[in-house]
């Protein structure tokens, strides 16, 4: 018996980094104020199986897939042997092992790209900003949850593969991938640590990380960070000033022109205010509204509130709306109670973006509860 | 096209000149006095800017100082919303009291909302003597 070395370092640091992304965008994937997490640790996926490719063609002997044993009858005559009483030995991937790698990195490009493309859809941020319609981001979104479950099932699949054959070969494959160590029986070659490379792959994460998230850094209480800015939206003087001496001024995108046309119809009867404007004022309200309502879909919200609102239906609160109602339904009383919350129509108590009427996902903060 | 720029500078600054709270409170008074008010009494404007009204609907009691505070001097905060009000006070905010159509749109929606009415001349006259007097 030997004590070989099989996995170089590089390959050590992908493997467990990909684990590490891949528990990280799981945990990140429900909460939008996080998504900015979410995207990150999915660029550093995506980053890996790209180095991962490149080092399967140049990398160590048993890191190459020409090593690889994969093909119908290897798999076949390895699964045959797993039920005899000698069970075929591989000291690099077996031939299951091999098409657990293909299936995860190949997967594993869907579910990152299918992600960077409901980025630029439906956020219209990232690489593919501004090249899809929020429609087409909704389709990718559904092709990035769907492929991100199978992959979830494979890697389910690979650790069971993994633990079955740690006993039949009586060999802990989960150390070896830690120390990059197997003993062997016949004759192997051992690798090089490729120390140089692993150093290079942890230099490149720690700067690429130190930019993106600089931003949590340099950030003042007053003006905290917001990992992704909305586009310049339309704006107007006396709209501004007239609606913001009484609330935050929202934005017309966040409802459609009929609401809006609604709204100054009836302003002598305005929540509880008749609002007294005069003519002039009113005409100047009414064309900024129309103009830049909800219709426009110049944001995420807006589409989705202009396209769930029912033709019928004219609200005139954009929290009578399915879509606000949707998407408000999991916070707690308690919180819109609070002193600095007040009241639903109070955007910018959780939304740092509400006065510029974009109201990005990542822009989003839960106040802390104040006894 | 000297000229034309003389021309459009001696207009510019016959047009510049610092508005004043009383010169628009002025014009109100005149207004409201044609409309048949003899005199106005600051102290008048000062009791009913606590008077206690009940709204109809809600049943709550509603006053000027709901929102405004009983010091106008200091920033009120709007009733429903928690907006933070800016001083009504002159002296302290001297944009205020300056725009008639400003003074206009404000006696309308808030007379409305506190008292249930539009206020009548001669309780705009009071209140603009009160409020000017700040």
């Amino acid at each position: 018996m030997s004590r070989i070395r099989v996995w170089d370092l590089p390959i050590r640091l992908f493997h467990w980094l990909l684990v590490f992304s891949f528990i990280a965008t799981w945990l990140t994937e429900d909460n939008d104020r996080y998504l900015d997490f979410h995207v990150f640790f999915g660029y550093l996926f995506i980053g890996l199986l790209l180095f991962r490719l490149i080092w399967g063609i140049v990398g160590s002997h048993y890191a190459r897939f020409a090593q690889f044993h994969y093909g119908f009858k290897a798999i076949r005559d390895y699964s045959k042997s797993l039920f005899s009483s000698h069970p075929q030995h591989f000291v690099g991937h077996n031939p299951a092992g091999s098409l657990a790698i293909f299936a995860i990195i190949s997967l594993g490009l869907i579910v990152a790209v299918s992600g960077l493309l409901t980025l630029g859809g439906e956020e219209q941020h990232g690489v593919f900003a501004g090249l899809f319609s929020f429609a087409e981001g909704e389709i990718f979104h559904e092709i990035h949850e769907i492929s991100a479950w199978l992959l979830l099932g494979v890697v389910g699949v690979h650790i069971a593969g993994v633990v079955v054959s740690s006993f039949l070969h009586r060999e802990n494959l989960v150390r070896s991938m830690v120390t990059g160590y197997k003993m062997t029986e016949t004759e192997q070659p051992s690798v090089n640590l490729h120390i140089t490379v692993a150093i290079l792959l942890l230099t490149i994460l720690l700067i690429s990380s130190g930019f993106y998230f600089q931003g949590y850094f340099t950030q003042t209480p007053d003006k905290p960070y917001l990992p992704f800015v909305g586009p310049q939206l339309a704006s107007n003087e006396t709209w501004q000033s007239e609606c913001s001496d009484c609330h935050l001024a929202y934005h017309p995108s966040l409802l459609p022109s009929r609401s809006w046309q609604r709204i100054f119809k009836e302003q002598s009867e305005h929540f509880g205010d008749d609002l007294a404007l005069d003519e002039e004022t009113l005409t100047e309200l009414g064309n900024f509204a129309i103009n830049y309502a909800a219709e426009t879909e110049v944001t995420e919200i807006a589409w989705k509130i202009n396209h769930t609102v029912p033709l019928h239906d004219i609200p005139l609160r954009i929290t009578e709306t399915t879509y606000w109602k949707k998407q408000h339904h999991e916070i707690e009383d308690i919180i819109w109670q609070q002193q600095n919350v007040n009241s639903k129509a109070n955007c910018s108590a959780c939304h740092l973006d509400a006065k510029q009427g974009t109201f990005e996902d990542g822009a989003m903060r839960i106040p802390e509860l104040i006894d | 096209m000297r000229s034309t720029t003389l021309l459009t500078g001696m207009v510019l600054i016959s047009l510049w000149r610092p508005v004043f709270a009383s010169e628009a409170v002025d014009t109100l008074l005149d207004e409201y006095r044609s409309e048949g008010v003899t005199e106005f009494s600051l102290e008048d404007g000062k009791v009913m800017w606590t008077q206690e009204f009940t709204d109809a609907e809600t049943g709550k009691v509603r006053q000027c100082s709901t929102c405004h505070t009983a010091d106008l001097t200091q920033e009120g905060k709007h009733e429903k919303t928690g907006k933070v009000i800016k001083p009504l006070a002159p002296s302290v905010n001297p944009e205020r009291l300056t725009q008639i159509a400003e003074i206009n749109k404000w006696f309308k929606r808030n007379c409305k909302w506190t008292i249930g009415r539009e206020c009548t001349p001669q309780e705009k006259g009071n209140f603009l003597n009160f409020i000017n007097a700040q």
